[in-house]
């Protein structure tokens, strides 16, 4: 086939540096996804534009040439419309998607927060859904049995553990998530919109937790809050069709961001 | 090239826990529960016992035929759960896959290995029936674990060649299903391979090349009886070693494909 039909591929590179005080740094980083274009889905129809010369996908541009650097210890807000690319963003420094082109440094180990209570199975009972959503975040048996009483007594869900996850209501599955979430160390963490959970109480709980990584730990937060930015963040960065819009304090980025619908 | 940390300790961890839900969740709200992992092959053989044994009066010269249909059963199934649930389980698990960067293979691996749990108790069953069968234990017997090794890297590498392909097609799940029956009745495990050597040698000859007919035969020979028709006895080492190595080759083809793939799952599932 033509040399248009191969991907380019860039870099993400983990390294473990205590001397380098840059935690994440990326340079040049794109993400274009292949969009199948109308009824190129199956292998039928795959064989069929292959055989008429038919590419069968568009690519979409979702990040265009993205420089970003984030030290060690610092707090830093991304905010963007939906579909600004600030989500395909965060997944390319989590690992989870390749970027197309540029590289990605991440010096440190990585913990993403992509979305609370990863795994999390329904028919299991609540103890169960503890140990596999902690071998997910990286935690041994031995470790997770340590703190298990920790992490019942902050969900504040004693009676319920042995419970199916499905006889659950939808909040106290967000308060499980959420405790076991919260003993995850790392050196960098990435959170995407999960500061909106439970009721009042619980919340006061999370934004105590929010306060206390502040200054210890290197934190991405995606997040539509502007309130969340001011009061947490040391920096925030807006994305906006693919590119850094506006990038510096809390409140220049936050009226920047205010400004997108007026 | 960086080759992944299959010892890694995190690694093995979730392996564990993904293995065990799968295990778990395989018969959850079922009445017999674990029981259904014996029942099935089982009841597979009994059916098969009454038709081929009993009725068309297969394997009248063979001893412990009984023994002999189970064995051949038992690996079948077997071979049919591993690849059949390896290819779907990225499909199967596109909730962490999106959500989590961590090895993929992991995935197929722990999927898979619910196949090997199953295998491992069924082949307690067998002994035992051997046993009462009347088949002395030897030290052949010991042969049953590189064999079966050598039937499980043959499953994970069509799991993880078609796995990788079933991601984006799904046409793929479907094709192999349809390969599995017509596979079925490749392989020697309702007939005797004498059978087909005393119609066509040279068709004998094809199908004891497939490593799974390879594979059944010599456990059969290592656990029943040497009285088996063996890929070695039928015709020689080169033939075993062919077969050996067309297990390696699509495991290492399957390997490969899998890793170079596995870095778009997450936005193509």
């Amino acid at each position: 086939m033509s040399k248009s039909n191969q991907r380019t591929i860039g870099t993400r590179v983990e390294a473990h540096d205590d001397n380098n005080e840059i935690a994440i740094s990326a340079h040049g980083l794109s993400k274009s996804f292949r969009l199948p274009t109308e009824r190129s889905w199956g292998l039928k129809q795959a064989l069929f534009n292959r055989l008429r010369g038919i590419k069968g996908y568009r690519d979409q541009q979702v990040l265009d040439n993205i420089d970003l650097e984030i030290k060690k210890g610092e707090f830093v807000g991304i905010v963007g419309r939906n579909g600004s690319g600030k989500s395909t963003l965060l997944k390319l420094l989590a690992g989870i998607y390749y970027p197309s082109a540029g590289e990605i440094i991440v010096n440190g180990s990585l913990i993403p927060f992509i979305e609370l209570g990863v795994g999390f199975n329904m028919e299991l009972s609540g103890r169960e859904n503890v140990y596999l959503n902690g071998a997910i975040l990286g935690f041994s048996n031995a470790e997770i049995d340590a703190m298990y009483d920790d992490i019942v007594k902050f969900a504040e869900l004693g009676d319920f553990m042995d419970q199916k996850l499905k006889n659950y209501s939808s909040g106290m599955q967000v308060r499980l998530a959420f405790s076991i979430a919260i003993r995850a160390k790392g050196d960098i963490l990435i959170l995407d919109e999960v500061l909106a959970v439970g009721d009042a109480e619980f919340q006061k709980k999370c934004n105590d937790y929010f306060d206390s990584l502040h200054g210890k730990q290197t934190v991405i937060l995606v997040t539509h809050s502007m309130a969340n930015v001011k009061k947490f963040c040391d920096r925030a960065i807006m994305i906006e069709k693919g590119k850094i819009a506006c990038e510096g304090s809390p409140e220049k980025v936050a009226s920047a961001y205010e400004q997108l619908w007026s | 090239m960086k080759i992944p940390r299959v010892w890694d300790k995190r690694n093995l961890v979730l392996l564990k826990e993904l293995t065990k839900t799968d295990f778990k969740l395989r018969y959850q709200g079922s009445v017999l529960g674990y029981l259904w992992a014996l029942l099935r092959p089982l009841m597979m053989f009994a059916i098969l016992y009454i038709v081929f044994a009993k009725l068309l009066r297969f394997g009248g010269d063979i001893p412990h035929y009984p023994v002999y249909l189970l064995t051949g059963t038992v690996l079948w199934s077997f071979f049919t759960e591993c690849s059949q649930q390896g290819i779907q389980a990225m499909v199967g698990r596109g909730d962490l896959i999106r959500k989590i960067s961590f090895p993929k293979y992991i995935v197929t691996v722990s999927t898979t290995l619910t196949a090997v749990i199953n295998l491992l108790i069924n082949l307690v069953v067998i002994v035992i029936f051997a046993l009462i069968n009347g088949v002395t234990p030897s030290w052949t017997w010991l042969l049953v674990v590189p064999l079966v090794a050598e039937l499980y890297l043959l499953a994970l590498g069509i799991a993880f060649l078609l796995g990788s392909i079933n991601v984006k097609y799904r046409d793929i799940g479907s094709i192999w299903d349809v390969i599995i029956q017509a596979l079925f009745y490749a392989v020697p495990i309702i007939y005797p391979i004498t059978m087909v050597a005393e119609t066509s040698v040279w068709a004998a000859k094809i199908i004891l090349l497939n490593p799974i007919a390879q594979v059944v035969q010599d456990i059969r020979w290592s656990l029943i009886t040497p009285a088996t028709t063996t890929t070695i006895s039928f015709m020689n080492g080169w033939a075993e070693l062919f077969a050996i190595g067309l297990v390696f080759i699509i495991f290492v083809i399957g390997a490969l494909v899998f890793r170079k793939r596995s870095r778009f799952f997450a936005e193509e599932i």
